[in-house]
């Protein structure tokens, strides 16, 4: 997957140049279609940054601060390798990117911690000076997520009983995952569904059991990603409250769209994303007078009916 | 006029080569006509440069010289700090932080730059098992911190703050800087997307973070346990319906289950020390969930309900 290839400032092109020049410079040759193609740059622009970069020249070395030439059968060939023999350092954010994403991937099943990606994590982290416990990520990890995954990498189909979330009903169906996936906490399934026949994404945690079977003889369709902003889908409702001071957690805890500041009493107003009716319901009751629905309207009594209900539950009126 | 790449290639290689700080007035002559004549269009472009030079990751030394060119501020770049060292990395730890990327910040740009950095290709690998990892504009300027040691201070809910970075972590989604609130004289957890945005200022003094902390223990797995000591955990009976009766059992593990009934249903001994955290876990339940006894358990949750009710 190629994320789109950046505007060619000037900035974006001495950056490329600054990698792809100590790579040539260290293996001494390399032909521009495997430059291009491991640098995601177009052939053109590789040999034109590389042309000026060449003639690049200071007295007393005009021209040959930057010995390399392209020959005519499509080969970079580095004569005296000078100067730019070594990336730039990373920056901040890409000293992050590298550690947040190792330290998650670790925290993911089947992670060993004597394997290579604790080693190379070990050896960032000691030349960016920090120990290893500056970043970390912490990650619950039921035993079935392993399996699921497990099952993706074999190809093979997991009969599961599933319990709808919005039904809350139990079904029997089979699955054929191709990805298991943590978002906010909740660990989820990609796979092809029986029941439906369509490709889509159960809660591991609604999965009362399940049995892994044989093959299952579905591929895995084209553009199946990562999906990496779940709540900002614009499909989950949202709904808006005002929070009490010892109710502002909720901000904390769940992704929300807005929140405002404090008002002179402490409360805040705030849009979160609604993933259905029980979840706002069991909300509003673990915040009980810390809480109010401003709105949508069809949203304004779900706490009210729930609290009723239960309270017949218990007996009460 | 001369590409702008260009110069700025020349001009690095001129403050990586030079033997002694180099004027405005020296570099312009060296890079002969690549900057303009007029003094302050000159000094325009030169400051242009330097920023994108910054933007890219390099940083100009300069200092105000002293002697025949007492004033003039002097430039140069130091190749170690320039240059990325050797980490050690091989080839099998190297396609381990690829796939680790590929499964947590899947086209990421910033990760490929420093994959290629590092000597590492911009393959992917299939995946399958991942986890999304959120991005938070602050987040790379406190870890600056955090591996400096350096306090930082920042905005939060409306308060400015000077807080000790002890550590950060990302739980449930969601990024925590833990550490030292000077303006409050206590340890505090903000959740870093909360922190107003590019507002943070890393200050020059020196933090030494506790020996025992433990950034693990400082967001507590289970709130029903906040406060636990032997004295205070108490026991409460619940009873879960058929219907939530697998996932609660799940959670709690089988030792804690008192009874199953006929209709499917399980009674279970809920350890607890902070009571609004339990009433709290049970409400979550809906009415799949009734706290059998003790008495002054169940009457919070009904407490609690009616003001919900009414």
């Amino acid at each position: 997957m190629s994320g789109g290839r950046a505007a060619r400032s000037a900035e974006n092109r001495l950056r490329r140049l600054l990698v792809v020049l100590p790579w040539l410079m260290e293996r001494g040759a390399a032909s521009v279609a495997e430059t291009a193609q491991r640098f995601d740059i177009s052939e053109s622009d590789l040999v034109r940054d590389l042309e000026l970069a060449s003639m690049c020249g200071l007295p007393p070395y005009v021209d040959e601060l930057i010995d390399l030439f392209i020959d005519d059968d499509g080969t970079i060939v580095v004569g005296v390798p000078r100067l730019f023999l070594r990336p730039l350092r990373l920056t901040e954010e890409e000293a992050f990117e590298l550690l947040a994403a190792g330290r998650a991937a670790m925290q993911l099943p089947g992670a060993d911690p004597d394997g290579a990606l604790n080693r190379g994590l070990r050896k960032l982290a000691v030349g960016l000076g920090e120990d290893d416990t500056g970043v970390l990520v912490v990650s619950p990890n039921p035993s079935e997520v392993t399996r699921l995954a497990e099952a993706a990498r074999e190809g093979l189909e997991v009969a599961v009983v599933y319990r709808s979330r919005t039904r809350d009903e139990a079904t029997e169906r089979v699955l054929s995952p191709f990805l298991t996936f943590q978002d906010h906490g909740n660990w989820y399934v990609t796979a092809h569904d029986s029941l439906s026949d369509e490709v889509r994404a159960f809660r591991v945690d609604r999965i009362e059991s399940m049995e892994v079977g044989g093959a299952s003889g579905h591929v895995p369709p084209e553009g199946i990603d990562v999906p990496n902003t779940w709540f900002a889908d614009a499909d989950i409702a949202r709904v808006d409250l005002r929070l009490g001071p010892a109710g502002r957690w909720v901000v904390e805890r769940y992704p929300v769209d807005e929140v405002s500041e404090p008002d002179g009493d402490g409360w805040i107003s705030a849009r979160l994303a609604v993933t259905g009716e029980a979840w706002l319901a069991r909300l509003l009751l673990r915040l009980g007078d810390q809480v109010e629905v401003v709105g949508p309207e069809s949203m304004r009594s779900v706490g009210r009916e729930a609290a009723r209900r239960l309270l017949a539950v218990y007996g009460e009126t | 006029m001369a590409d702008r790449v260009e110069r700025l290639t020349n001009l690095l290689a001129l403050l990586l080569e030079t033997r002694e700080p180099l004027t405005l007035d020296v570099i312009a002559a060296e890079l002969g006509g690549q900057y303009p004549d007029g003094h302050d269009a000159r000094r325009a472009s030169f400051e242009r440069d330097k920023a994108a030079l910054r933007d890219i990751g390099i940083e100009i030394s300069s200092e105000t010289l002293t002697g025949d060119r007492a004033g003039q501020m002097g430039y140069w770049v130091v190749r170690n700090e320039m240059e990325i060292p050797d980490l050690g990395l091989d080839e099998e730890e190297l396609r381990a932080l690829q796939l680790a990327l590929a499964a947590t910040r899947p086209g990421s740009e910033t990760g490929r730059e420093a994959m290629w950095k590092l000597g590492g290709g911009s393959a992917d690998g299939q995946v399958f098992v991942a986890m999304s990892v959120p991005t938070a504009e602050v987040l790379p300027v406190l870890r600056g911190a955090l591996g400096d040691r350096r306090a930082v201070s920042f905005s939060y809910a409306g308060v400015d703050r000077v807080v000790e970075p002890w550590g950060i972590l990302l739980r449930d989604g969601f990024w925590y800087l833990v550490g030292h609130d000077r303006s409050r004289g206590d340890r505090r957890t903000f959740r870093v997307d909360r922190i107003g945005e590019g507002r943070v200022t890393v200050l020059d003094d020196a933090v030494v973070v506790p020996s025992d902390f433990d950034i693990r223990s400082a967001l507590p797995a289970d709130p029903m346990m906040l406060g636990a000591d032997q004295h205070s955990v108490r026991s409460a009976r619940v009873s879960i319906g058929r219907q939530r009766a697998f996932s609660a059992v799940r959670e709690l593990g089988h030792d804690r289950v008192l009874a199953r009934n006929e209709d499917g249903s399980v009674e279970v001994a809920v350890p607890f020390a902070n009571l609004d955290a339990l009433v709290s876990w049970v409400l979550g339940f809906l009415e799949h969930a009734v706290v059998l006894e003790p008495d002054d358990v169940r009457d919070e949750v009904v407490r609690r309900l009616r003001a919900v009710a009414s």
